[in-house]
């Protein structure tokens, strides 16, 4: 796939090593409302237990895919780190599913619906020769997109001090930074591949936008979805006053970053490099309950 | 639903005819997309600009060799024909490829502000596995030799104030850092244990940082030190940061635990098959049969065969390479995977066979 003319520049900074943490989280004493007090902020984080595991795994697929096409050493070394942390991101959420059923919620059409969703429009398609490599290109051009949004809800959860003061559940808590933290270690790397294998800058536009209406739809929908089954709803308290609040709080990011982060991300010459310091996320995850455990295991 | 690994190109799709209108709406505008894109107009749609970067592995030559302890030498590398570097921060390492084919990974203890050389230190390990020895007694001024990196898997982050760890030659990682919490005013403590001063590599270029505390514990002067006592008197708010043996990192994790305590060290590589038997495997959809080594894992010995092959962890955790088993004793190593999927699924990372082994690859 690689154009004989690819560009070839010297990398100027050092590699960040990047590896999956043998991570686990135990459920049994977090509340419904993990958030006390707040049913519309935690159904809202709920939303990355449903969406995040299939699509972690349709991403580290992905990736998977490519890596046949990755002729840089450091890149290949920093897919496989990823392709690992994804999982482990995967199969954390996912241990969540059982537990949030058990207090009621009827996860299943959501997460029948998502994976129909995303399994369908971001499979393989069995397709052969050309249109394949395009399609596996648009793909990855439409992770990198989904990356930079991880990456900064990853970096707002590390500074979420609100989450301190209101008393959210620890066990959630870690689970959400940590989470957050390693996708502010591996920024870079969706990005560096598409730049690697494809780098067309329209197609990094098109399926960017795509990305972020189509996360900011999905996000909606299954808040509307989950508020309707969350056991304090009432119709004199409509969710989008409760998010409304719960934004002013501080305790979720403005929903509408989906587009906003756009115009940043689509800047000529963008670099995830350049979203800042990666030491708030070394910080915490060295004062990470599960991180630390994973390291004596 | 999928539980462990990756979802492939070959992973069943769901029945789209029970989702919800929306999403059947929603697909097939993209079906649309899909069809546009891929199609006979794709060259007009998309210009492709590869980027590609180089650097990481790279020759140097060794400039010099230096004693620097007993049994310690530091080695200066630069590029053979002068020139820049890689930037690096303190924690960084290097894979160091030696002439007999042997690599090692060393971290650098230079100054991060020379960009035009490397420095590490080499202890004489007299029961290691000759890499050390190699670099010892055998690598002379003028040699060129491969590295890979630098790469960082211990990166020093912004702390108010530090307190450093080091055990022997884990010196090594931790001496930049100390320089750097130096240079940035940040209050800093420096615990250093060794056998002998002889032994310990440094010590004058330490004393000179006027700082932070040195607090430098030799065996033979100060016993066998008790890190227990030494850890009860971490402040809180330091940044703790050890390197060295890994009792010595045990205690520490374990006296100093989180979320109170805030403690960096070095993350390594998968550890080597232990307790292994040589068996061969038969990739099934590729009609091949490979030869698994004693101390070489599945993965190992197929990954040239599939190139696109998932894998992260090495350890048996992540998941992400399990593979179908459609033949075969399987000998389950992993933590992953349920007791259903152990049926007729393994980990190759970490997984062997008692016998022949047949794999759906």
């Amino acid at each position: 796939m690689a154009k004989k003319t690819a560009a070839k520049t010297p990398y100027t900074q050092e590699a960040h090593v990047i590896g999956p943490r043998d991570v686990e989280f135990d459920w049994s004493d977090v509340p419904l409302h993990y958030i006390p007090g707040e049913p519309f902020a935690t159904q809202f984080w709920n939303i990355m237990h449903l969406a995040i595991p299939l699509g972690e795994k349709m991403m580290a697929g992905c990736l998977a895919e490519a890596l046949p096409y990755i002729e840089d050493p450091r890149l290949r070394e920093e897919a496989v780190g990823f392709i690992g942390q994804e999982s482990m991101h995967a199969a954390s959420h996912e241990s969540y599913h059982e537990h949030l059923a058990a207090e009621g919620i009827d996860i299943e059409p959501v997460v029948r619906n998502l994976e129909t969703l995303l399994q369908v429009f971001l499979g393989d398609h069995q397709l052969k020769g050309r249109a394949k490599e395009v399609w596996l290109k648009e793909r990855l051009a439409f992770f990198a997109a989904a990356e930079h949004f991880t990456a900064v809800v990853g970096q707002w959860m590390l500074e979420a001090e609100a989450w301190d003061e209101v008393g959210m559940h620890p066990m959630m808590k870690d689970l959400l930074r940590w989470h957050g933290a390693e996708e502010v270690e591996h920024r870079n790397v969706l990005f560096d591949v598409y730049q690697h294998v494809d780098g067309s800058y329209s197609r990094r536009v098109r399926m960017s936008v795509v990305a972020s209406l189509g996360l900011f739809a999905s996000w909606m929908i299954t808040a509307d979805y989950l508020m309707r089954q969350d056991p304090t709803s009432r119709w004199w308290k409509p969710w989008p006053v409760q998010m409304l609040n719960s934004v002013r709080k501080r305790l979720l990011p403005g929903p509408w970053f989906f587009v906003g982060e756009l115009p940043s991300y689509l800047r000529p010459g963008f670099h995830p490099s350049q979203m800042g310091s990666l030491d708030a996320a070394i910080a915490y995850l060295a004062t990470s309950p599960a991180a630390r455990a994973a390291e004596q295991r | 639903m999928v539980s462990a690994g990756v979802v492939r190109g070959d992973t069943p799709l769901p029945d789209d005819r029970v989702a919800h209108p929306a999403v059947r709406a929603g697909l097939a505008v993209a079906e649309v997309y899909k069809r546009v894109v891929t199609g006979p107009l794709e060259p007009m749609l998309a210009r492709s600009r590869p980027v590609r970067r180089t650097g990481f592995e790279r020759e140097v030559v060794v400039a010099e060799i230096t004693p620097v302890a007993d049994d310690v030498v530091s080695l200066t590398l630069r590029c053979p024909g002068g020139g820049e570097l890689t930037a690096w921060q303190p924690g960084s390492h290097l894979d160091v490829v030696l002439p007999s084919g042997r690599q090692r990974q060393y971290s650098l203890c230079g100054d991060p502000s020379d960009r035009r050389s490397y420095r590490i230190a080499v202890r004489r390990l007299a029961d290691g596995g000759g890499g050390s020895r190699e670099i010892h007694d055998d690598l002379e001024v003028g040699d060129v030799i491969t590295i890979r990196g630098p790469r960082n898997a211990f990166r020093l982050a912004e702390a108010s104030a530090y307190f450093f760890v080091a055990g022997g030659i884990g010196i090594t990682p931790i001496l930049p850092m100390v320089q750097a919490a130096e240079a940035s005013g940040r209050p800093w403590t420096l615990v250093y244990t060794g056998r002998s001063r002889a032994s310990m590599p440094f010590l004058d270029g330490l004393a000179t940082l006027r700082g932070g505390a040195l607090d430098v514990r030799p065996d033979d002067e100060c016993g066998i030190p008790d890190l227990d006592e030494i850890l009860a008197d971490v402040p809180r708010g330091h940044a703790v940061y050890v390197c060295g043996p890994p009792a010595m990192l045990d205690t520490a994790r374990t006296r100093l635990a989180a979320p109170d305590f805030e403690v960096h060290s070095e993350r390594f590589s998968a550890p080597p098959v232990i307790g292994g038997e040589a068996f061969d495997v038969e990739l099934r959809r590729s009609g091949v049969t490979i030869p698994v080594a004693a101390d070489q894992s599945v993965l190992a010995a197929v990954r040239d065969q599939v190139p696109d092959l998932a894998y992260s962890c090495q350890q048996g955790f992540c998941g992400t390479c399990v593979v179908k088993v459609v033949d075969g004793d399987v000998e389950h190593r992993d933590r992953a995977l349920l007791d259903s999927e152990r049926e007729d699924s393994m980990l190759i990372c970490v997984s062997r066979c008692s016998g022949p082994l047949v794999l759906d690859l």
